[in-house]
């Protein structure tokens, strides 16, 4: 394997891999990066077997020549040491060469540098994803369903199912779901063209989020497609492949409520200041509860009470209010976790019950929707 | 062993369980290989996970050249996953890691291998963690657990897994084999009685440390003989300072126990048993001498309760002491 690449393109995707790479690996190859050239191209791969990331530079594009004198081949080098050497080479091209006993020579200048590569044969093989099974989103869109829901995974390890993020594809309507079984987040949103269908996966919360550092906030298209244990999303130069969680994803369309007995409508950036401002002294509380209580037709009040620290009470007005009178207590944190994550100014949040759960939604839009389960106080 | 016929030859019972199960395609979830040291366990766990992944499996056997098998061979390939124990014992830490690995699907197929060598030495916790992947195991994965103390696995890990008896090596076979590599008579006599592996067999007599040893046991059982007054301070001068590590005691309490028992056979005439000594040894007969059978008895038993003190963490220089005053 041979080839010459633009130092500052190679930095770039290296600094990519690198995110997937982990040192603490119980399999010794994914502590290194492999590097495959091929004809029309230079990828680079690392992976820690949960998530795996690739990074393609092709030789030429917009009539730059970015790789030259490319003989094709593969290797897996430290990545302990190569993205170092990388990045203080003094020259702009460097010259990649590895040889049949896996040495691998990295110069520029007059810089040389000589590595123990390992064989590429040893390296997982990513699942080859067929193309035609994929659909596109928008990658700020994507960005923004993962920001939506994936706060609300569980971090417990007594159901390792919840730690991941639903994900269904029917009818050409795309649903996430997350949920820790005290409250769910999930957001739906119309997919253009989808020639595959599925009616649930599991992708792990952590990959997810991963995901989301690595994505840049563009238009431009992401395209997903999902095999039975990996899934993947690809940008134009970006592959980033993540595993999928195995087991049955609880049922949770039973869950939300269909009727509600008292409907709030309020303006979410006074609800939230208004809940944070009484958390302040609820934290000292385990469970962060606060509660809120129906005045007349137009206000609202959320009150916290820790006997040892004191309490508070602000008053709200609310757009307004219909049904019966409701008293109402519920964690904080659920609370500002969810009216962070609709991004509406309004929201309509339906109640059935102090001892039910509720759902917040923004007003006239069925597609995001948060639910939390009350706490019961006395 | 590269083949299950080359397994049927050390282990005929296991290889027949193990082939046939593979040919009904009705492998068990879960296996607790048990078996001396150097009985073939790793061996036989190593085959059955490339039989599971091998590309062009022939009859039960897997190619061996295939990149599945290749990785397997180096523990480069990404489900099949091996625990082994962190220093002592494996930590409730390494168990959660394989947890999280169930609940996450394949990496490259659909199925999944774990195997958890030493598996007595796993934490009561982290024993009780792995119970309840053997309760419900979720598909298409295996898991193998080898022990070489089969009484230290929990009952309850036990009646989940199909367990596979390994049967002692023949110490004149493993004889035969050493002394076909090379290995002098005596010598192989003498590795045979302390390890089954022949790799260590051989660095073992190549290693000065180990002809050391051999040279201090032999004067400090002289001077048990000759000297018995100077003998604590001989340990404290020689022996201690040369046996520094846990495993290194335990080797030198081995080497003990197989001297005094030469000792006790040449008393009653089964000189062909002997292992370290030869019989015109003069140091041999001086000793035989000295020691009464009932005395020898007492110190056999002596040495391998010095043995069990050492694994309960007493202190290796108080065990020498002891045993020492005791002899």
């Amino acid at each position: 394997m041979k080839f010459i690449i633009q130092r500052d393109k190679l930095i770039a995707s290296v600094q990519d891999v690198m995110k997937a790479i982990s040192t603490r690996t119980a399999i010794p190859i994914l502590t290194g990066m492999k590097i495959e050239a091929k004809d029309h191209g230079i990828k680079l791969t690392g992976s820690d077997s949960d998530i795996s990331i690739e990074s393609y530079i092709p030789a030429e594009s917009d009539g730059m020549v970015h790789v030259e004198e490319i003989e094709e081949g593969s290797i897996v080098l430290q990545a302990r040491y190569f993205p170092d050497i990388v990045r203080k080479l003094p020259e702009k091209t460097v010259e990649i060469e590895a040889d049949s006993n896996l040495k691998v020579t990295i110069r520029s200048g007059k810089a040389e540098f000589n590595l123990n590569g390992q064989d590429a044969e040893e390296y997982p093989q990513l699942p080859k994803l067929q193309t035609d099974d994929s659909f596109e989103l928008q990658t700020d869109l994507l960005k923004n369903l993962i920001k939506q829901t994936v706060f609300a995974i569980s971090t417990m390890e007594t159901r390792p199912i919840l730690t991941g993020v639903n994900l269904k594809l029917e009818g050409k309507q795309l649903k996430f779901t997350a949920t820790d079984s005290h409250r769910l987040a999930s957001r739906e949103i119309p997919v253009k063209e989808a020639n595959i269908e599925f009616s649930s996966i599991v992708v792990p919360g952590k990959s997810l989020n991963e995901l989301y550092k690595i994505l840049d906030d563009t238009d431009e298209p992401i395209e997903i497609s999902v095999t039975n244990n990996q899934i993947l999303f690809r940008t134009k130069h970006l592959y980033f492949l993540s595993r999928l969680l195995d087991g049955t994803y609880p049922e949770t369309s039973r869950l939300i409520p269909d009727q509600s007995k008292t409907v709030l409508y309020v303006n979410t950036k006074d609800l939230l200041n208004t809940i944070d401002r009484a958390s302040l002294l609820a934290k000292e509380d385990r469970n962060n509860v606060v509660r809120l209580t129906t005045k007349d037709g137009q206000t609202v009040e959320i009150t916290s009470n820790s006997p040892e620290v004191g309490r508070a009470t602000e008053e709200i007005s609310a757009k307004s209010i219909e049904g019966e009178e409701l008293k109402i207590s519920f964690s904080s944190k659920y609370m500002l976790d969810a009216l962070k994550a609709i991004e509406y100014d309004e929201v309509k949040i339906e109640f059935t019950g102090a001892m039910r759960p509720f759902i917040i939604r923004p007003v006239n839009n069925d597609s995001i929707l948060q639910l939390i389960l009350p706490v019961r106080t006395y | 062993m590269k083949t299950w016929s080359e397994v049927m030859e050390i282990q005929p019972l296991a290889s027949k369980i193990i082939t046939n199960s593979i040919k009904k395609d009705r492998i068990s979830h879960a296996y607790l290989v048990q078996g001396e040291r150097g009985t073939g366990k790793e061996a036989i766990a190593l085959l059955l996970a490339k039989v599971l992944f091998c590309e062009n499996l022939r009859d039960a056997d897997p190619c061996h050249i295939c990149s599945n098998c290749k990785r397997i061979d180096s523990g480069n390939h990404p489900d099949v996953h091996w625990i082994e124990p962190d220093g002592q014992s494996i930590k409730i830490e390494q168990i959660r890691n394989l947890q999280k690995e169930f609940i996450y699907s394949g990496v490259e197929s659909t199925q999944k291998v774990y195997i958890i060598k030493g598996a007595d030495t796993l934490t009561a916790n982290a024993a009780n963690r792995i119970l309840k992947f053997l309760e419900e195991p979720s598909k298409k994965t295996t898991a193998m657990m080898l022990t070489d103390n089969s009484q230290s696995i929990l009952p309850t890990i036990r009646s989940r897994c199909q367990v596979i008896d390994l049967r002692p090596l023949n110490p004149r076979l493993f004889q035969q084999q050493l002394t076909e590599s090379g290995m002098s008579e005596a010598n192989a006599i003498l590795m045979s009685a302390l390890t089954n592996n022949l790799n260590d067999a051989f660095t073992w007599i190549e290693d000065e440390w180990f002809a050391e040893s051999r040279k201090i046991m032999v004067q400090l059982i002289d001077m048990f003989s000759t000297k018995p007054d100077d003998v604590y301070l001989f340990i404290h001068q020689h022996w201690i300072p040369h046996f520094k590590d846990r495993k290194q005691q335990e080797q030198g309490f081995d080497l003990l126990l197989l001297a005094f028992k030469d000792i006790l056979y040449a008393q009653i005439g089964r000189e062909d048993s002997m292992v370290v000594f030869t019989t015109d040894d003069e140091s041999l007969q001086r000793t035989t001498r000295y020691f009464s059978q009932e005395k020898l008895h007492h110190i056999l038993n002596a040495i391998l309760q010095a043995k069990r003190n050492l694994k309960q963490n007493v202190h290796p220089t108080l065990v020498m002491e002891q045993l020492t005053l005791q002899i």
